[in-house]
């Protein structure tokens, strides 16, 4: 039977529901890596050095545990076999054992990263082996690098046995079927000739190609590995995707039900409690700056969408000349509620990333990891961020008068002038900028020192990563661990900068009432503050009143364009420990709201203990003359000095994606693009949302519904009108 | 008519961005306050008086005051803070209320926009003087006319105007080489009949109509009677059902370019 014969009758729903079925035990790598500790201290091999061993556990933990393979499965791993059941002696032991060898964590680069598997498309398990022994040969009288290149040689031949272990699984299980030439015994003859093959060459066909990139995916969620994005693989799978469909031996039907078929595999996260985060990428511009998009572009979209599942995160790459035909398909699978793909803007982006002094081909190449963070594939340490909150730095400005003396000091020592601690001595919101930006870049001195020390492990020599080092571009030809020297680029890190709303809100307000109108005075403003405006009725009316980011009105607008040069200006002068850069993100995820969980009363009128605004969006509720105002605003910020990533969520009822109406939201976001906005993260109001919207109001302040000429904030509609708009809505959900 | 400064302002109930269904493109919509009418199942009361309202929404305790009077400058300034986004077939949709009423405040916005290039739609029930249109001839993107019933006396009475006047005014509309898109609003009820359907079908293909939008009734507008203090005769109707819809979008197909938004 052939591959599209076998996917056609291949039920993603079917695999969708074996996924599903809880598993007992927990999810246990760590007890693997243990029990291959164990065995080499059993085996009396304690005179290995610290990266071999590493290899030798990650050998056992890759080849101990049995394969899985689901019924439906076309292309298999599955991180099932590591869920154990163990008693709390055998846990306590297997802690011990590993104690000796602690690992990365994502602070110290251990995920968040996308693999270079172009490389190992290119030359097969076998042909990288040959090319780690080719520079063993070259480094052989370098011990550190001919031990290096030993463990990576080990840590593959992990991978090598696996797969081989998988396909002896899916011949066992071949055997006991009673049907030898059904739809399961094809199946099961179709893994088990591509994992078998992917042991002896390079993979031969797509499906082949796929597997090997799952096989080696699945073996980082093993190693314990989270956010491991899968990259561009609409253009390191194509040349197998075009070889086969020119050959007449697939069809993109066929293609997209294997890529659903492999990333429904995605979801098995859930089984250890939470959605992985796995980006893959689509689109853009190819390394000469020319359009990518593909077929198999079109055929990841139609997978991501028929998996249906948050865990694939799928990125968008648009650039200029990026067809409408696929940002039109794009906002088809977003109008299904799913929310992805999340758009990227390719003219932001790649200006951003060159800033750092990358090659331009290796810049166009760029991908994202976790959520929207912008990765050079295979060729930067993994990647490590953490949050800074400018809002800190304006509060202790404003409530802790220490602060205030000392930047007036600092201040007064350039304008030779008297160090004050009185807030109503500041004469000019300029004066008042300064003395902000000078605590804002103590804060960043502080939190790039911080950064460093806990992004630097004193011994990179013994925390080595064997099997992620295999596909990291330069680490075999330097004999190096991907940690300590063996990428291509150096480190970077993402300081993700909080609350651009909160604070341009808070500027604008005391701008407007302090120094503009002379209503309040800055101490009336800060007593507000630490009342959490309690009594002070009129002076948060007026603080709401004032100008808000998100509305084009350049008096709070350009805050937000000064908060973006400005931080990312100083953040852009430090260095990481190993010489990289350090990015500034404006994505939020949701520690907007952990970070205003432990903040006062904000001079923009917001409570204390309420989120920060959102990522780059304006406050919630805030922008209300419309998206078109949104956009103006959000796109002043001059973002390409923001290499690591922002995010701007919309949401639009279903009704925008219908035909005929998705070609406004297509021009919206080309027009938005264009001005120099960076991403965009649409969702539509699902049936889901409208019915949550329906039961917790205050969370969904402007969501927006609209009919031909009309459109309401969903929230303020009387229940049956929100009933009329949900049968509405019903045709509009797949 | 005067020619004073006051007859120039634009009585304006709000003014919304990203408009997406009162024509095509991205549009920004003005919509005036003051209407002839008085539909019962009107979903923008606070148009119909031409003088300004408060309303107080009970759900989120937000008030809204609508109605205030804007220079064809200010306007303009707003709608053209979105021209990036209009391109060749997007601008401003002059909506209400009936925007025929303000015709001269409404030519006169129309006339600066004109030199950004920025093309207008406006969204009437037509029910004027034919002469209101004069000042605007030639110059409008698409003119959407609403047609409400068949029946004369439904618009005498429970409209307020004269079925004849519109039909008539359509037939010039599209005499004098306008862009005309009738719309039809579909209230259950009062229009949801086949024979209405089909005499309103006859009497549009005898002015020289080729498109017509149906516009399901919805009662978005509840929440707003309320927030005026008023009693909404519509409150209790649902919107027509989807086999309604799909029956009576078949009449107006067997005439016209009939499209359901
Ligand atoms: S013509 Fe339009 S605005 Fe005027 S009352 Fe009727 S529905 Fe309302």
């Amino acid at each position: 039977m052939r591959i599209t014969d076998i996917a056609s009758r291949t039920d993603i729903e079917a695999l969708k529901r074996e996924i599903a079925v809880p598993q007992s035990g927990e999810f246990r790598p760590e007890w693997f890596r243990a029990e291959g500790y164990r065995r080499l201290s059993e085996k009396g091999e304690n005179g290995l050095t610290m990266p071999v061993k590493r290899a030798e556990a990650i050998y056992t933990l890759f080849t101990l545990p049995e394969p899985f393979i689901y019924e439906n499965d076309l292309i298999a791993g599955s991180i099932r076999p590591l869920f154990k059941v163990l008693t709390d002696e055998q846990k306590a032991e297997a802690a011990e054992l590993t104690s000796h060898y602690p690992e990365r964590w994502f602070g110290t680069h251990s995920d968040h990263f996308a693999p270079d598997y172009k490389t190992v498309l290119e030359l097969g398990i076998p042909g990288l082996q040959n090319k780690i022994a080719r520079y063993k040969e070259i480094h052989r009288s370098d011990a550190k690098a001919a031990d290096i290149l030993e463990s990576m040689s080990i840590a593959l031949r992990g991978l090598s046995d696996r797969l081989k272990a998988y396909a002896e699984k899916a011949a066992s299980m071949l055997s006991k079927l009673a049907d030898r030439s059904g739809i399961e015994a094809q199946r099961l003859r179709f893994i088990r000739e591509n994992c078998y093959t992917l042991t002896v060459s390079a993979p031969k066909t797509f499906a082949q190609g796929l597997q090997l990139v799952w096989m080696i995916h699945s073996c980082f969620m093993y190693e314990g590995r989270y956010a491991m994005a899968l990259g561009r693989i609409d253009q390191y799978l194509y040349p197998l995707f075009k070889k086969d469909i020119d050959a007449g031996e697939l069809t993109e039907e066929a293609a997209t039900a294997l890529v659903a078929n492999t990333f429904a595999k995605i979801c098995e996260a859930r089984l250890r409690g939470g959605d992985d985060v796995v980006n893959i990428c689509i689109g853009g511009v190819d390394p000469d700056g020319k359009n990518a998009v593909n077929p198999l572009s079109f055929c990841v979209l139609k997978a991501v969408g028929t998996v249906n599942l948050p865990g694939p995160n799928l990125s968008a790459r648009i650039a200029p000349d990026t067809p409408d035909k696929f940002l039109d398909e794009c906002l088809k699978v977003i109008g299904t509620g799913l929310g992805y793909p999340a758009l990227m803007n390719d003219s932001v982006n790649i200006p951003a990333l060159l800033r750092y002094g990358y090659d331009e081909k290796d810049v166009r190449n760029y991908c994202m990891v976790g959520c929207i963070e912008n990765f050079l594939p295979g060729q930067q340490p993994p990647w490590v961020d953490g949050r800074f909150d400018p809002i800190v730095y304006l509060e202790k400005l404003l409530l802790d008068r220490d602060s205030l003396r000392s930047s007036s000091e600092e201040l007064g020592l350039k304008n030779g002038q008297d160090a004050t601690d009185d807030p109503d001595a500041i004469t000019s919101m300029d004066e008042f900028m300064k003395l902000y930006e000078i605590m804002l870049v103590r804060g960043v001195k502080e939190y790039v020192d911080n950064a460093n020390r806990i992004m630097h492990v004193p011994d990179p020599e013994d925390k080595t990563s064997p099997f992620l080092s295999c596909f990291a571009e330069l680490c075999i030809e330097r004999g190096q661990d991907i940690n300590n020297g063996g990428s291509k680029y150096p480190s970077v890190h993402g300081a993700a900068l909080m609350g651009v709303g909160t604070v341009s809100d808070s500027l604008a307000a005391i701008e407007k009432l302090v120094f503009t109108d002379r209503t309040y005075k800055l101490s009336e403003i800060i007593r507000a503050m630490r009342d959490n405006f309690e009594g002070h009725d009129a002076l948060r009316e007026a603080v709401l009143s004032a100008p808000k980011y998100g509305n084009n009105d350049d008096t709070v607008d350009k805050y937000a364009v000064w908060y973006t040069k400005r931080l990312s200006d100083e953040f852009f002068k430090y260095r990481t420990y190993d010489g990289g850069g350090f990015y500034t993100a404006m994505a939020a995820n949701i520690s907007n709201i952990y970070a205003g969980s432990t903040l006062g009363a904000t001079p923009d009128g917001r409570l204390a203990g309420k989120p920060l605004s959102d990522a780059a969006s304006p406050t919630y509720g805030c922008d209300r003359r419309g998206v078109t105002s949104t956009f103006l605003s959000v796109s002043k910020p001059d973002y390409t000095n923001c290499a690591c990533g922002t995010v701007v969520n919309q949401k639009f009822d279903p009704s925008a994606f219908r035909d005929g109406k998705r070609e406004k939201l297509l021009r919206l976001i080309r027009v938005y693009f264009n001005r120099g906005g960076q991403e965009v993260q649409i969702n539509s109001t699902s049936r889901r949302t409208l019915i949550d919207a329906m039961e917790h109001p205050d969370e969904y302040p402007s969501l927006v519904v609209r009919v031909s000429g009309f459109s309401a904030i969903y929230v303020t509609l009387a229940k049956e009108v929100q009933l009329d708009i949900l049968s509405r809505t019903q045709h509009d959900d797949l | 008519m005067t020619d004073s400064g006051e007859e120039k302002l634009l009585n304006v109930s709000e003014i919304q961005h990203f408009s997406t269904g009162d024509g095509p493109g991205i549009r920004t919509t003005v919509f005036v306050k003051g209407c002839n009418l008085h539909c019962p199942w009107c979903h923008n009361p606070e148009t119909v008086s031409p003088l300004p309202q408060k309303l107080v929404f009970s759900g989120s305790g937000k008030t809204v005051i609508y109605g205030r009077k804007m220079s064809a400058e200010a306007v303009a300034a707003e709608v053209l803070e979105d021209r990036e986004f209009y391109g060749a077939d997007g601008g401003l949709t002059v909506s209400g209320g009936e925007p025929m009423l303000q015709a001269d405040a409404v030519s006169g916005l129309m006339r600066i926009l004109e030199r950004d290039g920025i093309r207008t739609v406006i969204d009437t029930a037509a029910c004027v003087p034919w002469e209101k249109f004069a000042p605007l001839l030639g110059r409008v993107q698409t003119f959407l006319v609403d047609y409400k019933t068949s029946s004369d006396e439904t618009y005498a009475g429970q409209i307020g105007g004269d079925r004849e006047t519109v039909i008539d005014n359509i037939r010039r509309l599209i005499g004098a080489g306008e862009t005309v898109r009738v719309r039809v609003p579909l209230i259950p009820g009062v229009n949801t009949s086949d024979t209405d359907a089909s005499l309103m079908c006859g009497q549009l293909a005898k002015a020289g109509v080729k498109t017509v939008d149906l516009l399901p009734f919805h009662r978005l507008g509840s929440a707003k009677y309320t927030a005026m203090g008023k009693e909404y005769a519509y409150a209790g109707i649902s919107p027509p059902d989807a086999e309604t819809v799909s029956r009576l979008r078949s009449i107006f197909a067997g005439y016209f370019d009939c499209f359901v938004e």
